[in-house]
């Protein structure tokens, strides 16, 4: 466990996380979609704010952030006079929130502190759908793996026990000729990805492998032997695996080896850019199924295909969307969402009127901010 | 027939020679007789069950109730090569699920663990049916009888399930049985008298300490003197994740050698890195809460020590068996203080629902077909719960009527089964009054109490026996000065900590 002074310094930079994560939202969605995006929800409403506004190293950086904790977090702030809920019913009733000068110079106060720019940079709109959880996986049973083969001592328990990712390592080791080439290079490999990283990720990441005759540490393990807040802890951790992936997605080439780790997991399930079911969405989509029919073939509800519409014309850019929404129509609603200086969609439409219907602002929203960031 | 059974040993496990009872088992098995186990934890059960699986011409499913054990024992298997094995359960995600059928079904395997909620489900009996089975092994059998500390409703189901596919031979292993259970699983998986191999229970190497304390300052002050000094590596078992993350904080503080926590609040990966520090050595305690120590087969753990209560002499018995399987010296301690009871009589009192839960789970059936989380979580029921309320509504109603829905059969006979759920809580409140009687005791020999409590007369000693007969602590301790060595503090370098584990 973990001293008062630790906990408390848990709970600021807590705070601080959350509320850059909050600023970007204000006035514009409500609490509950911040906390969404700091869980990592795979809805389709939480991924569209996260390409919105921005917040990709937010998403899923506490997947396992309670509810209660959350709401001690946002009562903290409210009392520091930080935030404010509005209780107007601006969003179909429900309260939005606006972060005060107060909120904006505490954040940047703690950001600074807490080197917060420098650990969130690596994460872009191509890691928002990057398992960054699978890669640290295969990652670390294939270590495992190749040291135990270096070792030759085959006799061991794997600390992964995933099946899939077991089965993709045994995809990769198959042939001798393979295996020699993992022994020989993933050292190297390693040390080249690594070693321009500040000495403390370096001993994150590799503190936590194990090989033969040496068991990996727990992330709690090592953050209290480097003297680590558990939470700094983790962000430096997340910094280690996201700076990694992005340079194996630049580099291919040099790292001949390494870069199988960003290989799609396709056993996993259909487009991994996708959320899951509007994957399958799309492939009946693909074969010119209107979205009507989708619904009854899938037994879901047709509101829920349209979500699945919009996630598609956010992530799919090949994706053809005339069907469902003119250029013209799209140019409009971007043009309308700038001169307004708002992504919400019921000022948009009062805007626009009763021919623009909330699927045809949702879908411009996300091609346009789509196109604008990727 | 023995020396060809000792041959397999040999060839596949890599011993000489079977440990008591192992053989009187196998051959039972073989013959095609419903056999019951009886073994001391560590005893060497599953290869009464491995060995046969290898000699019978179908597949042996060896039915588990705890999932990370069976994952654990495969996983062994096959990093040994032993024999092909796999698992069913619930964890599997549906891909993997149907991908493990298809091997099952190709005749990849020749033992499959499985999950008695699992074993439940048609289209796996239909597959298992087709395969062929030779052999159900059932491990942990006490969990099938109500009189057991560990009762499980789907295990209640396991004899249908047995007829269903096709009556092969039957084998029930335990360690931890009474008399009465003992009976009751020969009862419903009709064993013979004559079929049950019955191991002495006794561990003549371990000895047994009962320390009664006046309040926890006390409590904590000793143990984390014993984690200090006691020779070896060992366990702690706290009854609560809270105990156990206080406990390992404290010793944190000021203790000189390595320990951590583990239960089931922790994520797998890192409940696989503490328990494979602990086992290659690199730590040099665990403590836990009782989800730890299932299927660990660490032969030279020397202590374990029960900072509380445990809730019966069942799970007291199977903690203390991890001690010393290499048959040397070992010694348990078991620290006791009268607020230990009050904090089991309130989990007795949650686990069960009240009687109004009773009826709101009713109504809830009644009004929808499955039920969500959500809805459970509303009256505060868990999934588990929910299934043992409608599996003794079905109980009590079949004999009179078929095809009723679950939630009017609930309501119907809500009584009745508030009455069966008093039954069970009342059975646990014994349990722990035996836990209690025996931790109170100053008078007679605590290895015969316990050894007693299971039917047995044996009470050898190599060491020593226990507190009541007399006890040399002392003996237990580290001779040697504290190993703690304080932090190296090396300089770091990247290439030097990779080469550790991938060297050139």
């Amino acid at each position: 466990m973990i001293s008062r002074s630790v906990e408390a310094q848990e709970q600021e930079m807590l705070s601080a996380v959350a509320l850059n994560a909050m600023i970007p939202l204000a006035n514009e969605r409500t609490l509950q979609a911040v906390y969404y995006i700091l869980r990592g929800r795979k809805a389709s409403q939480t991924l569209q704010d996260v390409h919105l506004y921005s917040l990709y190293p937010y998403y899923r950086m506490f997947p396992r952030f309670s509810k209660e904790n959350w709401d001690k977090i946002v009562s903290n702030l409210v009392q520091r006079g930080c935030i404010h809920i509005r209780t107007d019913a601006g969003m179909n009733g429900k309260s939005t929130f606006m972060v005060t000068t107060e909120g904006v110079r505490y954040a940047a106060e703690l950001s600074n502190h807490y080197q917060l720019a420098r650990w969130l940079t690596p994460f872009s709109a191509s890691l928002l759908t990057f398992n960054l959880d699978t890669f640290w996986k295969r990652l670390h049973l294939l270590v495992q793996t190749v040291s135990q083969i270096a070792a030759a001592r085959m006799d061991f328990i794997p600390v992964v026990t995933d099946r899939r990712i077991q089965s993709w390592i045994k995809s990769q080791l198959r042939s001798g000729e393979e295996r020699e080439r993992w022994q020989v290079h993933l050292g190297d490999e390693l040390y080249k990805l690594w070693s321009p990283h500040p000495m403390q990720v370096q001993q994150i990441l590799v503190g936590q492998l194990t090989g033969a005759g040496h068991t990996g540490r727990t992330s709690g393990q090592l953050a209290a032997e480097m003297d680590l807040a558990p939470l700094q802890f983790q962000l430096m951790f997340r910094y280690g695996l996201a700076s990694s992936v992005e340079r194996l997605q630049q580099e291919r080439e040099a790292f001949s080896l390494l870069k199988a780790l960003l290989d799609a997991d396709h056993e996993e399930r259909g487009d991994v850019r996708l959320s899951e079911s509007a994957a399958k969405t799309y492939a009946l989509i693909q074969r010119g199924i209107p979205k009507a029919d989708v619904a009854r073939i899938r037994r879901i509800k047709e509101s829920t295909v349209e979500d699945h519409l919009v996630e598609m014309a956010l992530r799919c850019p090949e994706w053809d969307a005339s069907e469902y929404l003119s250029p013209e129509l799209a140019d409009a609603i971007v043009r309308t969402s700038e001169e307004l200086g708002t992504g919400r969609l019921r000022l948009i439409k009062d805007h626009l009127g009763d021919e623009v219907s909330y699927l045809h602002i949702r879908l411009a929203l996300a091609r346009y901010r789509g196109e604008a960031t990727s | 027939m023995s020396t060809s059974l000792q041959t397999h040993l040999q060839r596949h496990f890599g011993y000489e020679a079977f440990r008591p009872g192992q053989e009187d088992i196998i051959r039972g098995v073989l013959a095609g007789e419903n056999v019951l186990g009886v073994l001391a934890t560590g005893g060497g059960k599953s290869v009464t069950y491995q060995l046969p699986a290898l000699m019978l011409p179908g597949i042996t499913v060896v039915v588990s109730p705890l999932i990370s054990l069976m994952m654990d024992q495969v996983q062994q298997m096959r990093a040994q090569r032993r024999i092909a094995a796999t698992y069913l359960n619930s964890l599997l995600e549906p891909a993997d699920m149907r991908a493990v059928m298809r091997e099952i079904e190709s005749g990849m395997y020749k033992l499959v663990y499985i999950s008695p909620e699992k074993l439940q489900q048609s289209h796996v009996q239909t597959l298992l049916r087709k395969v062929g089975v030779s052999l159900i092994a059932i491990d942990e059998a006490h969990c099938i009888s109500q009189w057991g500390h560990d009762f499980r409703t789907d295990y209640l189901r396991l004899p249908e399930v047995v007829q269903a596919l096709g009556n092969p031979p039957v084998l029930a292993v335990t360690a931890t049985a009474t008399t009465a259970v003992r009976e009751e699983i020969c009862d419903l998986l009709k064993i013979k008298p004559e079929h049950v191999v019955l191991q002495s229970l006794n561990r003549k190497n371990i000895a047994i300490d009962v320390i009664p304390v006046m309040e926890e300052s006390e409590r904590r002050a000793q143990v984390l003197h014993q984690m200090d000094e006691w020779k070896g590596q060992g366990i702690v078992y706290c009854t609560t994740r809270q105990a156990v993350e206080v406990l390992v904080a404290t010793y944190q503080l000021e203790g000189k050698r390595k320990v951590h926590a583990y239960h089931g609040g922790m994520n797998n990966m890192e409940r696989m890195l503490i328990q494979q520090q602990f086992l290659s050595g690199e730590l040099d305690m665990i403590v836990a809460t009782n989800a730890f120590g299932m299927g660990i087969d660490k032969p030279d753990i020397r202590f374990v020590i029960h900072y509380q209560l445990p809730a019966s002499m069942e799970a007291y018995v199977q903690e203390i068996g991890r001690v010393g399987r290499d048959g040397e010296a070992g010694y348990a301690a078991l620290y006791y203080a009268w607020e230990d009871v009050q904090i089991h009589q309130y989990m007795i009192e949650r686990e069960y629902p009240t009687r109004r839960q009773i009826d709101q789970l009713a109504e809830l059936l009644r009004q929808q077909q499955s039920l969500t989380t959500e809805a459970l979580t509303s009256i505060e029921l868990t999934q588990e719960m929910a299934d043992l309320l409608v599996f003794y509504a079905q109980r009590v109603s079949a004999p009179y009527r078929d095809e009723v829905d679950p939630g009017t059969e609930l309501r119907d006979h809500a009584d009745r089964v508030y009455a069966e759920l008093e039954r069970r809580k009342l059975l646990k409140q014994r349990k722990l009054a035996e836990m209690i009687r025996f931790a109170e005791e100053r008078e007679n020999c605590l290895r015969k109490g316990i050894n007693g409590y299971f039917g047995e007369t044996g009470h050898d000693y190599t060491l020593q026996c226990c507190s009541v007969c007399g006890l040399e602590r002392s003996l237990y301790k580290d001779s040697r000065q504290s190993m703690n060595t304080g932090r190296k503090e090396t300089s770091w370098d990247l290439r030097q900590a990779l080469s550790v584990l991938l060297p050139k």
